[in-house]
């Protein structure tokens, strides 16, 4: 049986689907990458737009998103992040 | 009202540095979990940022007001602030410090409970600061009932430990069970300045034991940005 994501694990595996598409990619690429439901991803798209991780990119066809600076900086920081929260016990589950 | 501890007379001064340095400790634990909520605003970092930022300002109280014990200072500081007496300027002490440290105890047992309800945090706090300001021995009841609180706490880690197993989460909780230990022997230093001293040493262990695993923590991210 595999382990629960949570939020951040989420949320870093979608950042990571985006930077590994040269900084941008379509909604269809992030859901393959990320494993998670098309609701769910709505809603981590909508949540890390607010929140400045991501840009959206509206074109003629669809959507495009890529990273912003504070998404770059989650990137780099990960593992500080899990390390403190696990450590902590400030986990909040999501999946 | 008792409102004092017994401190065995060789103790005093290293009481106020190990309460300087519990105050440093958790100001710096309290400082990287804003840092971290600042990149992710997870709730349950703000909570544990904002958690141990009372308890730190408890720790420098407490400490300040030993130091102004000790020193000739506690009659220039009531002459300031027109308090009537020492005494006065002493228990005003006591009560914000037990006021800043039951918040932040309080603060740390909601965010484990995971309620996103802070009319339920308001509520606990209520109740626990009245049990404890009208108690006819306020220390006691303080160090009674942060004792319950941080057994709940410790709970919650040992739970985080069972569920990974990992060196990290074995770190954390036996600080809070040190922490735990360190209270429950407060209860006992109203009568005896020896409890006094051990549960310093206590908390100085806990506190020892979280900065260790913050260091670890800083270092994994150095090893992994090189």
């Amino acid at each position: 049986m595999s382990k629960k994501r949570d939020r951040l694990q989420i949320i870093h595996d979608i950042l990571k689907a985006i930077a590994s598409r040269n900084g941008r990619i379509k909604p269809t690429h992030i859901l393959y990458r990320s494993n998670i439901s098309h609701q769910m991803l709505e809603d981590y798209l909508k949540e890390m737009m607010a929140k400045g991780f991501i840009t959206e990119h509206v074109l003629g066809q669809g959507k495009t998103y890529s990273l912003a600076p504070k998404g770059f900086e989650y990137l780099n920081k990960y593992k500080l992040i899990i390390e403190f929260t696990e450590s902590f016990g400030l986990n909040e589950d999501d999946e | 009202m008792t409102n004092f501890m017994i401190v065995p007379p060789w103790f005093l001064g290293y009481n106020i540095i190990l309460e300087a340095i519990f105050a440093l400790v958790t100001l710096i634990v309290s400082r990287y979990a804003f840092k971290i909520h600042r990149l992710t605003e997870q709730r349950q970092l703000r909570l544990f940022g904002t958690a141990f930022l009372a308890i730190s300002i408890s720790y420098f109280i407490q400490s300040f007001l030993n130091l102004a014990i000790l020193s000739n200072l506690t009659e220039k500081i009531c002459h300031m602030v027109k308090a009537e007496n020492i005494n006065t300027l002493n228990l005003i002490g006591i009560y914000t410090y037990v006021i800043f440290f039951s918040f932040g105890l309080l603060m740390l047992f909601y965010m484990t409970l995971k309620i996103k309800d802070i009319r339920i945090f308001s509520f606990l706090l209520i109740v626990v600061l009245s049990a404890i300001f009208v108690s006819i021995n306020v220390l006691f009841m303080f160090y009674l009932i942060s004792s319950i609180i941080l057994l709940s706490v410790c709970l919650h880690y040992l739970k985080n430990y069972l569920d990974k197993k990992q060196p990290k989460t074995l770190l954390v909780l036996v600080a809070f069970v040190f922490l735990l230990f360190g209270r429950v022997h407060f209860i006992f230093a109203l009568n005896h300045g020896t409890y006094y001293v051990i549960g310093h040493i206590l908390e100085f262990g806990a506190y020892g034991l979280i900065l260790i695993n913050l260091l670890r923590v800083l270092s994994k991210n150095e090893q992994k940005t090189r």
